[in-house]
């Protein structure tokens, strides 16, 4: 009897003590106390899952939910962004991002965009770089099978179609690979920072007896352009820079 | 007191100074030196000494001898007015009929006393030169049972010089005692016009009437109150009529305010060590709004007064003159601290006094598009009036409208008291929670001279019903203030459920290792194939040409005989003919017997080979057994021997 006991506890340890197991029973623990009202443990269990290594769209979200629950708005604000990253068109993420950006006390707005801009932005984030990625493998495929059809093909008329979509397919891979380029670029290139203090002074240089610019206020989303020493310079929606104390600002990509 | 129209003040000012004569107030009844009441005083201790002895006697149960009780009645007759003498204090002084007077006018010195004396000795005067004394004169009488004494030696002196001179003691001896008197400052000035007139009704006015600014504090911090109290004080020997302003200070640097006074009222007071009556004619609070030595210009007065003079008219009453005189209160000088650099909170801005704050909403819970009041309220003392309100920090998705200001302040002599408040309508657009964050209000408390911060509590708008946000850039050319298209209502999410946990780590398939073998290899596939196919075609190619090879290499082997017979006829179309057969034989396994010209194209068209080859091939043997019989030249010889090698290869490309 005992023996096989221990058959089954060895045979079943992988998940009973698997590092994924763990984090899936804190994740359902979580979401209990959230269901309760009990934000603070659902958070400390979450960055528990995160110091455990895994993340996921969802665990960001949950996040933000429990900050935005508590009325602190960097946070939520900066959980939902982390959440976006993983899941770029989530629409439950997207709506309860508005509702922590509603708590923002700054009304920065951005600058207007032309429509041809605001078309190629639509077309280029419209999937994720590495969707793109996958069109473009898939449209490869495509025109070289349609390729190859033409090259066997003996028939004139039959071949000129073949190389025709053959031509277009390519094409279209062609140009939906340098789309996931584009926008693979501008994701690892951007430095996007949620404002985490309650308030911030943004000076013109980076010391505090330079002109204090303007004040920031948590949950505002600013681009750091440039960091020196514990200073950051920072851009707004709107396209003013200043600088300001680098641990005031939680950069999106820190992932 | 600018505020009231002239004749009511003036009317007023009538009832308040010109007060009957028997007021205390006015004539001279009233006016008691230091020493008349020294005297009076000591009159009374006297009185109160002696009456015991007199009140307590018949109480006294003594022995009833007449004769005794007349020997002391007889005692007392004699001895109580010299008791009485005995115990008044002796009094020796000097007077002077002025302190100052010109180099052509005369001084009257007198040096009186209470009590005859002996060995008068005058002091000398230094200075002066004695006109006329000493004179002496004395009078004695009896008021109401009391003896009054005096006795008098008095001097006229003439000034020899300019200057500044002391009549110096007298002395006098009396009962034994040496008494002296105190010396006495005389300033001798230039020479009058009028020498030894008695003093002019301006004179009088001169010296009873005072203008006084007093100041509640002379070293105020910045934006301190300071009370001003401007105050006419009249000696109570005249009696004023009128009065007008001739110049309103203007209070350069001070944010000033003036309390009206309602009821002038005549008060007591002493000014220079004496007795006046005194008027508040005006009170301004002052906020200095500048550091350093600051001025106050003077206000000055016309007042119009009577003055009594010595004349008296027909019914013995006293005739006035009346006479005007300019007053000016002195300029002031407020020497006002700035307010203390260290620790001065950032968001001070300039509140001086000692104030409560509060920000309250009027609802907490509402629906969009309702509005809601936010009030930002500072009470208590201070200068209110002249600092701004903390601004409220409320989320930028609030509609705020520009707040509405009102003040509750009343100034009185303390300052400004009260409160200001400003209130803003707001208006939410959209459903959510709108978290107002605590707002903080420094000031100045210069009681304690220390900086004060307070601090208001957070407070959260929720908005239960509305639109849901959606931020959007706005597209160029269209309008900001536009209002946003009320999408459908989302509530707020609940949270997800199913994990989808991955390990963190930058996992993109862009980029990737599989992501370039996915791409090559696809690349490279169709190269593959067309690559394989190529060669196939010319593996293909090859096998033909190494057939024709074959083909030539064997005609070539079984007409190499024909070729050594070049020449010569009948061997070289014998050899030829045996090289066709024996191609036959090893090609296609047939005996030589059994050759045949009908045979061999049975054979051949058996095996498929094109007629023309086979008609080739038995032409050209039908031409090797013409040539033994018949004459050939050597070119023809050649030309057979070329056209068997082509039939060969033809005919051994096709089996």
């Amino acid at each position: 009897m005992k023996a096989q006991k221990w058959v089954v506890l060895l045979l079943f340890s992988p998940f009973v003590f698997g590092f994924s197991q763990d984090n899936t029973t804190l994740f359902t623990q979580a979401t209990a106390y959230y269901n309760q009202g009990n934000y603070t443990k659902a958070i400390a269990n979450y960055e528990q899952i995160l110091q455990n290594g895994e993340h996921s769209a969802a665990l960001y979200y949950n996040l933000g939910n429990c900050y935005y629950k508590r009325n602190a708005t960097g946070p939520a604000i900066y959980y939902y962004e982390k959440a976006l990253r993983l899941a770029p068109n989530d629409k439950e993420i997207l709506n309860n991002l508005h509702y922590a950006r509603n708590m923002r006390l700054d009304a920065i707005e951005p600058l207007p965009q032309t429509r041809l801009i605001q078309r190629y932005h639509t077309i280029v984030y419209f999937f994720s770089f590495d969707q793109w990625a996958y069109i473009a493998l898939t449209w490869i495929f495509l025109g070289i099978l349609t390729y190859l059809i033409y090259f066997f093909l003996r028939r004139t008329r039959q071949k000129r179609a073949a190389f025709l979509v053959s031509i277009f397919c390519l094409m279209l891979a062609a140009g939906s690979m340098v789309i996931a380029y584009i926008q693979y670029q501008d994701v690892t290139n951007e430095n996007t920072a949620i404002i985490f203090s309650p308030e911030v002074h943004v000076f013109s240089e980076p010391n505090s007896r330079s002109e204090a610019l303007f004040t920031l206020h948590e949950g505002t989303k600013a681009s750091v352009l440039n960091q020196w020493k514990n200073w950051s310079k920072i851009q707004l929606a709107n396209g003013q820079t200043g600088w300001l104390i680098s641990n005031n600002i939680r950069l999106l990509n820190d992932f | 007191m600018y505020l009231y129209p002239p004749e009511t003040m003036i009317d007023f000012l009538k009832t308040v100074f010109q007060l009957p004569a028997n007021n205390p107030f006015t004539g001279r009844s009233g006016y008691n030196t230091p020493f008349g009441n020294a005297s009076q005083c000591n009159g009374q201790g006297v009185v109160a000494e002696r009456y015991p002895k007199l009140t307590g006697k018949p109480k006294k149960p003594v022995p009833t001898f007449r004769s005794k009780i007349l020997g002391f009645l007889a005692a007392l007759l004699v001895i109580g007015p010299f008791l009485y003498a005995q115990e008044k204090e002796v009094i020796f002084q000097v007077n002077l009929s002025k302190e100052k007077l010109g180099v052509n006018e005369r001084l009257r010195v007198e040096f009186s006393m209470n009590k005859d004396g002996d060995n008068f000795n005058p002091p000398s005067f230094k200075g002066f030169k004695v006109a006329m004394g000493p004179s002496q004169s004395v009078s004695s009488s009896w008021v109401n049972g009391v003896r009054s004494f005096s006795k008098t030696y008095s001097y006229i002196l003439v000034p020899t010089a300019r200057g500044q001179f002391t009549i110096g003691q007298a002395t006098i001896d009396i009962e034994g005692n040496q008494y002296k008197t105190l010396p006495q400052t005389v300033v001798v000035t230039t020479s009058v016009d009028h020498p030894n007139a008695p003093p002019t009704a301006t004179d009088i006015a001169n010296e009873s009437l005072y203008l006084v600014a007093e100041l509640s504090k002379t070293n105020p911090y910045l934006n301190e109150a300071v009370t001003v109290v401007y105050k006419l004080y009249v000696s109570p020997e005249i009696s004023v009529t009128d009065y007008r302003p001739l110049d309103t200070p203007a209070y350069h640097n001070f944010w000033s305010q003036e309390i009206p006074i309602t009821e002038y009222t005549p008060q007591n007071g002493t000014y220079r060590g004496r007795p006046y009556r005194y008027v508040i004619l005006k009170k301004v609070v002052l906020y200095p709004q500048k550091s350093g030595k600051l001025n106050l210009e003077p206000l000055s007065l016309e007042v119009s007064a009577d003055i009594p003079t010595n004349r008296r008219d027909f019914f013995g009453l006293r005739m006035y003159t009346p006479t005007s005189k300019t007053v000016t209160a002195g300029r002031r000088t407020l020497e006002v601290k700035p307010l203390p650099e260290p620790g001065k909170p950032a968001n001070f801005n300039g509140a001086v006094g000692n104030f409560e704050f509060s920000v309250t909403v009027s609802k907490k819970q509402l629906n969009a598009l309702e509005s809601l009041q936010a009030k930002i309220e500072v009470s208590g003392a201070g200068n209110l009036k002249l600092f701004q309100l903390p601004e409220p920090e409320l989320p930028g998705a609030l509609e705020v409208y520009e707040p509405e200001y009102e003040e509750h302040i009343k100034t009185s002599s303390l300052g400004m008291q009260g409160k200001v408040a400003n209130t803003y309508t707001i208006v939410p657009s959209f459903k959510g929670k709108y978290p107002v964050p605590g707002s903080s209000f420094s000031y100045f408390n210069p009681e304690t001279e220390k900086y004060v911060t307070l601090h208001s509590k957070a407070i959260t708008i929720e908005v239960l019903k509305g639109p849901t946000a959606s931020t959007s850039i706005p597209p160029l050319g269209t309008t900001a203030n536009q209002p946003p298209v009320i999408p459908q209502v989302k509530p707020f999410y609940f949270i997800k459920l199913t994990p989808n946990l991955k390990g963190i780590g930058t996992t993109y398939f862009l980029g990737s290792l599989p992501f370039y073998a996915v791409l090559f290899t696809l690349l490279a596939l169709p190269f593959g194939i067309i690559f394989a196919f190529k060669k196939q075609a010319a593996l293909a190619g090859d096998r033909v040409s190494r057939k024709i090879q074959r083909a030539n290499r064997r005609a070539k082997k079984y007409l190499a005989t024909a070729k050594k017979q070049l020449g010569d006829k009948d061997a070289f179309y014998i050899a030829m003919e045996k090289g066709l057969h024996n191609y036959l034989k090893a090609k296609l396994n047939l005996e030589t017997s059994e050759f045949s010209k009908e045979k061999i194209t049975k054979i051949l068209q058996e095996k498929q080979v094109e007629k023309a080859a086979i008609q080739d091939f038995t032409a050209l043997l039908n031409n090797c057994e013409i040539a033994r019989y018949s004459p050939f030249s050597n070119v023809q010889m050649q030309n057979d021997y070329e056209k068997a090698r082509t039939v060969i290869s033809n005919v051994d490309k096709q089996l």
